[in-house]
């Protein structure tokens, strides 16, 4: 089993090697996005890191394992494809660049500034306390949630800035017929049901692909947002050293509840607890400190009888709820509900798959259910998936449907052929007719023969 | 059908335990009070524990009300109450007589399962057949873990006669494998007590004379159909210093509690199914021995403390060759192999440790299997309880001397008494660091060695 | 390859000030001089690299001081708010750096004036290391919010202890140091060991291999980082694929409760297990007395043990210096416990055997 590399290294991956070299240049960036890397890259990196001289690939290999061959072949190319490692073939050595900066990040030398310049204490304007930070990023990251989540439910909850409004427009997670307020689409539902990291990660990269049409150079905006990854939280920050695309940055992190500042103009920001775990992979995201009041990653009891009791006033999470639950009562802390048919079915209908409702319901449930082995109910777990499964009777394929053949031996040569093909969907010996499917065009010639 | 009289047995015993338990306070106590308590004193307490033991039932016992000692806090919530408790539990536990306890550690057990019709019964699931197979197995686990160097054999009780199953063995993968498959054990006849003893006692008869012998009886059935006369049997396992314990399934019988108060043993019936856990897995820790022999003691007390004939053996701790090493042939299997064990003697190869040298005869053992059981030997001494803050130095360091966890700033109200200390500090009489209540547990239940003074 | 909650690592550094000083002597006596300071600076940058490879690991660290252990840094401590921001450096390397550094430096200072040198502590900083990864691994709900943090109690991080040890084995801490060993496999912390300096350390081998570690001896010093990072820096689950070094052969050796010999062979009380290093008559733990016949036939087991061969040597090892091998490895026997490599090792005569035995005799105080 392969582990599934972060979202932001195939991105990487299809940057040009200059790109990437620019980026290794800052120490922040190297140590960001070692980080990202999967645990096997990372233990190959540092075992290079130090060596003056390349090593033969042959003496690396010595210390794998012979059944994770397989895994070291991968994390060998993911590295290579990174620009980290100069080449899979040949002599094992890291990028020279890469190199330096890391050293030079992991010792603490060097003078690139990378780690970004602390602001001058202000004793005017003491920097804002950790709560009131996380309290800040909450409510932003929340709104642009709750926007989407409410979207099309005729409620009218605050609008987030027209910046994010057009990032979700091009993600593609909400859609706009025709100058009609923006709708969610079934992308949308499946977003919310992430969890916050990659909800995050997965704005920021088409921020990224964003960037790179705005002719934003993609190198200070990488290398900007690994900055932010390695800041103290609670800490300000000054704008002075920052490039020209990254100072244009502030406003959009500021929409998205990244960093903070006191105003638009101010010449010093901090970064929020969004921005400084956006390298770690289980982040206590969206702050403990938050407006719900129970256990914060897990809120959710459900019981064999479907029923769902999710102890949360957080109007968000019960709109997210809402989706696939149809609510019942609410309480001051605790919201009532239970999965049908008709609610799950409504999910599946917005595009939200079982599975996705099944790991919502897994990652946050309440600690109490934390007991359950298995977590859910089983019948309830089967159910839903049944439900998924109710849609899934007809299934659709384009293709020719060849009929009227003159012989039964044309017939079975043309079926053979198919066959061989592999593109026969369906096929009735007794009406000499059989179904083909689109998929390899090569038929047609070869029907041509015939 | 577990008879009524099952249930009185059950809640005695629980009974026993209790007072077992404030007994060993008031021994605390008394150490507290005087300054020490002498062995006569003790021996007066056990004493009284003895005469106890026949008659508290639980109805006789004076009428306690829990829940009044149950308090909500501020907040209403119950925890800090339930933590509270728990930790006077600890605690209490704790502060049992830390002295050095004689234990037999080289034990030999033989295992009598009753493999009777009566096994088939249902009244644990999924029959008691199938529950003792499974229990026996985690019993035979975990007592080689707390006993690396003794032995298990394993006798069954089938159709009128002693079965032997699995002989002696030190090492628990062949005794496990003696008893894992379930088709070979089919229950069916009537059992013989006194059979399978008199096999179990000649298996054990060639033993030296300082090792414990051991049997324990999983009994299901509630009538034994014996030879002969099972009080011969009896007196016989008296003489040869066997220790029988039963854990009866169904209900207690005569003679099965002779047996184990004749020799020393212990003898319980099963409630449920985790009663009948609980009653075997008492049966792990090695007993303790009275250090001083008295043959003017109880008639119980006596056949047990009679002086175990203790031996110098003379053993070798040898070397581990990895598996990288130049294959070479073992003494005891002439394979080739690379791993193994190097006899410090003779240099001879052997498999597996522990083992006698089947060149020079030297007894290897490995010596972390000894190590294992050193903390009986050697217990930290037990922490005291900072009672007030004028106990603690202007300078001392504001946070557990082992874990760094900052320590309470001011006394609460709900701790204190009971050996609890209300700053939640536990100081080491050696070296006089004090340490939290979790640390204190720790050190005393795990790692056996103080932190502050390393000993 | 389960890597989801980062890994917490204790070390426990052997901070002995004698040893320390004779492992910076220059090369005619030893070939890789390393100084503190330099072991310092590469072990920081090790642990700089632990705390890199993930934002959740966590990191403490333990000093051993002759007569007392420090905890010299531990992760879950909230940092100063005092602490000066560099843009060149990562925070979180600068906080460890600095406060290990400093803590050393006050820890030797106050060394400084206490002149009796007291027996070197590492068993009780592995025993704090124990506590500590007992506390971070099993929040208890007495415990401030601070440490629930959201995480899941019921899964471990990933518990390591790395042990750097510079001074030779000390003999009274067998017992102590076997009970670490078992409660660290309770706890299934693996415990990992680097011989910086000095001997071969037979318990610290014991403790790697009973904890599923690896024991390294340091033999290139100068190399030192890169055997930290190739070895020790991986958390157990990415061992599973890159293999580490382990050891070539573990000495099963234990010591004795009379003398705190090391021994190979011993002789053990039936009831309480105790180890002696020669026949006694009276069990010194348990009090028990053995039969006379016994020590006869035990004394007349050792023929080539006549008390005047041990006095010499009891002599000669009148150096403070309780080494591990004072077994005198007869080098032209093969009595040395490697096996000759390809020779069969049970051609080995029971002769040469009690050589050795005497030997365990020797150092009688």
């Amino acid at each position: 089993m392969a582990p599934i590399p972060h979202t932001l290294i195939p991105f990487l991956q299809s940057q040009s090697q200059n790109t990437l070299t620019r980026l290794y240049q800052l120490p922040s960036s190297c140590l960001s996005i070692y980080r990202l890397l999967g645990p096997l890259e990372r233990q190959l990196v540092m075992s290079l890191l130090w060596l003056e001289s390349s090593v033969p690939p042959s003496v690396m290999a010595g210390w794998v394992i012979r059944e994770g061959k397989q895994l070291y072949e991968g994390a060998l190319s993911t590295l290579s494809r990174l620009h980290i490692i100069s080449s899979p073939v040949g002599k094992l050595a890291l990028n020279s660049t890469f190199k330096t900066s890391f050293r030079q990040a992991i010792t603490g030398s060097g003078t690139s500034g990378s780690f970004g310049v602390p602001a001058e204490p202000d004793d005017k304007h003491p920097p804002l306390a950790v709560e009131g930070l996380d309290g800040y990023a909450l409510e932003r990251w929340e709104t642009i949630l709750h926007y989407m989540v409410s979207s099309g439910t005729g409620q009218s909850p605050t609008k987030p800035s027209t910046g994010v409004l057009y990032l979700l427009q091009r993600s593609g997670l909400m859609i706009s017929h025709r100058g009609s307020p923006l709708q969610i689409t079934s992308a949308g539902f499946q977003f919310l049901l992430h969890s916050p990291h990659d909800q995050l990660w997965d704005l920021l990269l088409q921020y990224l692909h964003m960037a790179e049409e705005r002719k934003m150079d993609l190198v200070e905006v990488l290398s900007f947002l690994f900055m932010l990854s390695t800041m103290q939280l609670g800490r300000e920050y000054s704008t002075e050293n920052l490039g020209v695309s990254q100072k244009a940055m502030l406003e959009d992190l500021r929409d998205y509840g990244l960093i903070w500042q006191r105003r638009p103009t101010s010449k010093r920001f901090s970064p929020t607890r969004l921005a400084t775990t956006l390298t770690s992979s289980s982040p206590p995201l969206p702050t403990a400190a938050g407006t719900s009041t129970g256990p914060q990653d897990g809120f959710i009891v459900l019981e064999t009888n479907y029923r769902i009791y999710a102890y949360t006033d957080n109007p968000l999470k019960t709109a997210v709820l809402n989706l696939f639950v149809s609510l019942k009562y609410r309480f001051p802390n605790l919201v009532v509900g239970s999965i049908t048919r008709d609610s799950v079915k409504k999910a599946l209908n917005n595009g939200i798959t079982a599975d996705q409702i099944i790991s919502y319901l897994i990652s946050h449930a309440h600690p109490q259910m934390r007991k359950n082995n298995p977590l859910l109910p089983v019948t309830v777990q089967d159910q839903i998936r049944l439900w998924e499964l109710e849609r899934n009777r007809l299934k659709s394929a384009e293709g020719y449907l060849y009929t009227s053949f003159t012989s039964q031996a044309d017939y079975e040569l043309v079926l053979n052929y198919a066959k061989e093909l592999d593109v026969v969907l369906w096929e009735n010996k007794a009406k000499r007719c059989f179904f083909g499917s689109l998929h390899l065009l090569p038929i047609t010639p070869a029907l041509k023969d015939v | 059908m577990p008879p009524r009289r099952d249930n009185d047995k059950f809640i005695q015993e629980d009974s026993d335990s209790d007072i077992s338990i404030d007994d060993g306070v008031d021994v605390v106590k008394n150490v507290k009070g005087k300054g020490k308590a002498t062995d006569a004193q003790r021996k007066r307490d056990k004493g009284k524990s003895k005469t106890k033991d026949t008659q508290a039932y639980t109805w006789e016992a004076s009428y306690t009300r829990s829940w009044e000692s149950v308090q909500e806090d501020e907040a209403g919530s119950l925890q800090s109450s339930v933590d509270d408790w728990m930790a006077r539990g600890r605690r209490r536990r704790l502060l049992a007589p830390s002295t050095a306890i004689r234990r037999t550690i080289i034990r030999h057990l033989v295992l009598l399962l009753d493999l009777s019709s009566s096994m088939m019964d249902r009244d644990m699931r999924p029959t008691r057949f199938d529950l003792m197979l499974q229990y026996a197995r985690e019993f035979i686990a975990e007592w080689f873990d707390q006993n690396p160097l003794g032995q298990i054999g394993v006798v069954g009780m089938r159709a009128g006669i002693g079965e032997r199953i699995g002989e002696m063995s030190g090492n628990p993968q062949e005794v496990l494998k003696s008893i894992a498959d379930r088709h070979k054990l089919e229950p069916t006849g009537e059992p013989s007590l006194q059979n399978s003893i008199e096999m179990a006692r000649s298996s054990m008869s060639h033993l030296p004379t300082h090792s414990s012998r051991e049997i324990v009886i999983i009994f299901g059935s509630l009538t034994t159909c014996d030879p002969g006369n099972i009080h011969e049997t009896l007196d016989s396992c008296v003489r040869a210093k066997i220790r029988i314990s039963v854990v009866a399934l169904a209900a207690e019988m005569k003679i099965c509690r002779d047996l184990c108060e004749k020799t020393g043993g212990q003898f319980g019936v099963a409630l449920n199914e985790g009663h009948f856990r609980d009653l075997l897995f008492e049966l792990v820790p090695p007993p303790a021995q009275q250090a001083l022999t008295r043959p003017a003691g109880g008639a119980a007390t006596g056949t047990r403390a009679a002086n175990p004939s203790a031996d110098l053996m003379m053993m070798g701790f040898p070397t581990r060759l990895p598996d990288t090493s130049p294959p070479s042939l073992c003494v005891c299997h002439s394979e080739i192999k690379s791993e193994g064990f190097l006899c410090p003697r003779c240099l001879a190869k052997v498999c597996d440790v522990p083992t006698d040298c089947d060149i020079c005869g030297l007894m290897i053992v490995s010596s972390p299997h000894l190590a294992r059981s050193y903390h009986h030997l050697f217990p930290v001494k037990a922490y005291e309880a900072v009672l007030s803050e004028d106990q603690i130095p202007p300078d001392a360091p504001k946070t557990c001397h082992a874990c760094a966890r900052p320590f309470l700033t001011a006394p609460t109200a709900t701790h204190g008494g009971d050996g609890l200390s209300p700053l939640g500090r536990y100081r080491c009489p050696n070296c006089q660091n004090d340490f939290c209540s979790e640390c204190d547990i720790f050190v005393h239940d795990v790692v056996h060695c103080c932190p502050g003074c390393g000993k | 390859m389960d890597d989801e909650n980062g890994s917490h690592l204790s070390v426990v550094i052997d901070l002995s000030p004698a040893q320390w000083h004779s492992s910076a002597q220059p090369p005619p006596d030893n070939p890789y001089p390393l100084p503190l300071s330099i072991f310092l600076a590469q072990l920081l940058t090790f642990l700089n690299a632990h705390i890199a490879s993930k934002h959740e690991n966590t990191l403490a660290v333990f000093g051993a001081f002759p007569g007392k252990s420090v905890m010299l840094y531990s992760s879950t401590d909230p940092p100063p708010q005092t602490q000066v921001i560099d843009a060149n450096s990562y925070p979180p390397f600068k906080l460890v750096d600095s406060t290990i550094v400093t803590r050393v430096m006050e820890e030797f200072d106050e060394q400084a004036e206490i002149t009796d040198e007291a027996p070197n502590s590492l068993v009780s900083a592995l025993a704090k290391a124990l506590c500590y990864v007992n506390r971070v691994t099993l929040p208890t709900t007495t415990t401030s919010s601070k440490q629930a943090e959201g995480r899941d109690p019921t899964i471990l991080p990933d518990p390591r202890i790395l042990v750097l040890s510079v001074s030779p084995d000390l003999s009274t801490s067998y017992i102590p140091i076997m009970n670490a060993i078992f409660s660290a496999q309770k706890l299934k912390v693996t415990i990992d060991v680097c011989q910086v300096y000095g001997p071969e350390s037979v318990f610290l081998q014991q403790a790697a291999h009973l904890t599923g570690g690896s024991y390294i001896f340091l033999e290139r010093r100068d190399a030192l980082l890169q055997y930290l990072i190739m070895s020790f820096l991986s958390p157990p689950s990415i061992r599973k694929i890159l293999s580490v070094p382990t050891q070539d052969k573990i000495d099963f050796r234990a010591a004795c409760f009379c003398h705190k010999n090391i021994v190979d062979i011993g002789f053990v009380c039936s009831v309480c297990l105790s180890i002696f290093c020669q026949p006694v008559p009276v069990c010194s733990t348990c009090r028990t007395k053995f039969p006379m016949k016994t020590l006869q036939r035990l004394n007349a087991a050792r023929p080539m043990l006549p008390a005047s061969t041990a006095s010499p040597s009891r002599a000669a090892s009148s150096a403070p210096q309780a080494r591990p091998s004072t077994t005198p490895a007869t080098p032209k026997t093969n009595g040395s416990s490697a096996a000759p490599p390809g020779g069969l090792p049970h051609s080995g005569t029971i002769g040469n055997g009690t050589a050795r035995t005497a030997s365990a005799n020797e150092s009688g105080v």
